[in-house]
């Protein structure tokens, strides 16, 4: 326990004798039953006083009673001041007998002690600024502690935020007009997230999400969920399998009281063809150009509450057409609370999106400003992503990633030839087409044919299992609500498949001049009857699409067998050293990580 | 995170139905500040109920920190489950707002409400 200082000035060294005596009679017991007796230091003035601080730090400073008379109260302010932040009590010493009705001398001092000097009086104040002393010490130990570890706890948040923001270095968030979007400066810690990046094919495909929980711990989960997206869907992988993937890594990892609310969108924008799956979000809501809303509402529980999901019926499919615009948003939108603590609520979000200006462009800042011109306080805890669906900027191919492509234009593809055939059991709930598309990308030189075989397998398998296998008819897309409904017919006889199968064969042929790749999907259903592809625009959108793609497609009424083929020419300066590269490449790519 | 200043415990339990049902009121926000009393609430209450009735007619708003909170609520039910009869969780009188964001997380599909 450190020592008790008294610091006692008076020019009088009777006055100061007397005092110190009076005080080395005390003995003061502390909380823990230790003795410890203070000690003393007599100085006759101020400045004297001033100088023995650095050798004598004083716990409580006294004035004797003729320097409490003499000293002027600038002297004492002087003084407290140069004690710096902790405080230390001064009293006074004032003779109370030679003239009562005088007022106290040192107005700032903190008490005064009367003489002739009373024995108990004295050690009862002493004790109780002793106490005092120690008291204040100890909030002030705690004080600086809370400091330090908020200025730990400043430094993790600074750290997850550079993780954050690494973990979006992979987005496609920037690369295209079509996405614009507004993320809280304080996404890390209220557990938002964003993230967007194209598959193989060509789709875009975007999460907003949002974790339930508090501060560091939410924003943790967020690094296996972004690293899930953005490792699968560049791959191949459906979103649908993704949303399932993130949901069971979740559900694996975090404690049973956090979740993540997510709202993830795969938009094709070839067919125009928009899939939402809402766990939990607000709901998305669907612009048309005609200005009519459509809101996705949640039909899943968050990711990470059950081990189990039912992604698949909870994907909601739209049409969209030229004009529609997508909005996303996190609750910090409609739980921004005014002064009187009311939300800002979704139906006004939904009269400003109605009351948009023919112009068309500021919505998104009106969003931004009402929100912000309600909320009370400043807490800009909102999310808000615009997707224009019809800009052409999201017809950018997608392509694999650097890291699964590798440089491999240019080297020589090679004479080879795949088969892989697909019985019910497969065909109820797998998704052939990354397992595909990693083989056939390991090749050399397969880079330059990836997004078109991508596109054309994409389309191939649906076709041969949505038509062939499944027997769905086309033409229900045609009536009001038959995007829905075949969508939703999908699903169900998808997961009642008891027979069927779907046979894919890739061969590749290479000469000087250029080569070929040719595509054959067959199936276990009737083939083609000769209006299947005609039927609506809906689903002769699939065949353009082919053709575009394909340089030769081949297919029979009565038959369910299709070809494709896509050629290319030899390219001049073919580089031989990019085979090397490209064999490394191939053995680094590390497999998918499930 | 905003912690709120002094206040009243906002939840309060009471036996009810002859020791089967534990009725847990929440008054006010349903949030993160109030976890520790709305474990407590639940926690160690012996003999433990068949039901567990979550009271919602004074909560104002419920946040996702309270859907967690039900969550560990629920967990703990399946942890008395291997002991004895698993107790239920039932949500009610929820008001139109509260019941909205039920809805919206779709919790009422893994909680009964009524």
């Amino acid at each position: 326990m450190p020592a008790f200082r008294i610091l006692i000035i008076e020019s009088d060294q009777q006055e100061s004798a007397e005092l110190q005596q009076l005080i080395q009679q005390w003995e003061y017991k502390s909380t823990a039953e230790s003795i410890s007796p203070a000690s003393t230091l007599c100085v006759p003035n101020i400045d004297a006083a001033l100088k023995s601080f650095d050798q004598f730090p004083p716990s409580l400073v006294i004035f004797g009673p003729i320097a409490a008379r003499e000293t002027p109260s600038e002297s004492v302010r002087q003084l407290r001041q140069s004690m710096g932040l902790e405080p230390v009590p001064i009293l006074a010493v004032q003779e109370v007998q030679e003239n009562p009705a005088e007022p106290l001398y040192l107005a700032d001092c903190d008490d005064i002690l009367t003489k002739p000097y009373s024995r108990s009086l004295v050690e009862l104040k002493l004790v109780a600024i002793r106490r005092f002393g120690e008291f204040s010490r100890s909030l002030m130990a705690q004080r600086d502690r809370l400091r330090r570890h908020h200025a730990d706890f400043l430094q993790e948040q600074a750290n997850a935020r550079e993780i954050f923001g690494n973990l979006g270095n992979e987005s496609c968030l920037d690369d295209t007009p079509a996405i614009r979007y507004h993320l809280s400066p304080r996404a890390v810690l209220n557990g938002d997230l964003l993230a967007a990046t194209y598959s193989p094919d060509g789709k875009l495909v975007l999460m907003l999400g949002d974790f339930a929980g508090h501060g560091l711990a939410a924003a943790v989960g967020a690094v296996p969920l972004t690293s899930i997206f953005y490792s699968m869907i560049p791959r191949g992988f459906s979103f649908g399998r993704v949303a399932r993937e993130i949901n069971r890594k979740l559900h694996d990892i975090l404690p049973r009281q956090m979740f993540c609310c997510l709202a993830i969108m795969e938009f094709d924008p070839r067919r125009q063809h928009l899939r939402i799956m809402n766990a939990g979000m607000p709901s998305p809501c669907l612009m048309r150009a005609d200005g009519s809303l459509l809101m996705i509402e949640s039909r899943h529980l968050p990711l990470g509450v059950l081990p189990s999901d039912h992604v698949d019926s909870a994907i909601v499919n739209v049409r969209t057409s030229p004009g529609d615009r997508l909005f996303l948003w996190s609750d910090g939108i409609h739980e921004a609370r005014s002064s009187r603590g009311e939300h800002f609520g979704e139906a006004r979000l939904l009269s400003l999106l109605q009351s948009e200006q023919p112009d068309g462009e500021q919505v998104f800042e009106q969003i931004l400003l009402a929100v912000n011109a309600h909320a009370a306080e400043q807490h800009d805890d909102l999310s808000l992503v615009e997707l224009d669906l019809t800009d052409p900027g999201l017809l950018r191919g997608g392509g694999l990633p650097q890291e699964v492509a590798g440089d491999r234009k240019g080297t020589p593809v090679g004479d080879w030839s795949i088969n892989f055939r697909l019985c019910h059991a497969e065909l109820r709930q797998a998704d052939p087409l990354p397992q595909l598309l990693s083989v056939v990308m390991q090749m050399p030189g397969a880079a330059r044919f990836q997004e078109d075989l991508a596109i054309a397998l994409g389309e191939l398998f649906r076709n041969a299992l949505e038509h062939g296998v499944l027997e769905l008819d086309s033409s229900i897309k045609g009536m009001d609500d038959g995007f829905v409904r075949y969508y939703d017919l999908m699903a169900e006889r998808r997961s009642q498949l008891d027979s069927g199968w779907v046979s894919i064969s890739l061969s590749c042929l290479e000469g000087e001049a250029g080569g070929s790749l040719s595509l054959v999907v067959e199936d276990s259903g009737k083939g083609f009857s000769g209006v299947r592809d005609t039927g609506s625009i809906y689903s002769g959108r699939g065949l353009e699409l082919l053709r575009t793609v394909c340089s030769e497609l081949h297919y029979s009424a009565g038959s369910s067998r299709v070809e494709a083929i896509i050629r290319w020419q030899a390219e001049p300066d073919a580089k031989s050293e990019g085979a090397t590269q490209a064999q490394y490449n191939a053995i680094q790519n590390p497999s998918v990580p499930v | 995170m905003v912690v709120s200043e002094r206040f009243e415990s906002r939840v309060s339990s009471e036996v009810s139905d002859g020791g089967d049902e534990l009725v847990i009121r929440v008054a006010g926000n349903f949030d993160f500040n109030i976890h520790r009393d709305f474990q407590r609430a639940y926690r160690n209450v012996s003999p433990a109920p068949k039901v567990f009735l979550v009271d919602l007619s004074a909560t104002e708003h419920l946040d996702s920190a309270a859907l967690g909170m039900l969550l560990l609520l629920r967990d703990y039910c399946v942890e008395l489950g291997h002991e004895g009869e698993q107790p239920r969780v039932e949500l009610m009188n929820a008001n139109a707002h509260v019941s909205h964001i039920l809805h919206v997380s779709n919790f009422d599909q893994i909680f009964s409400i009524c």
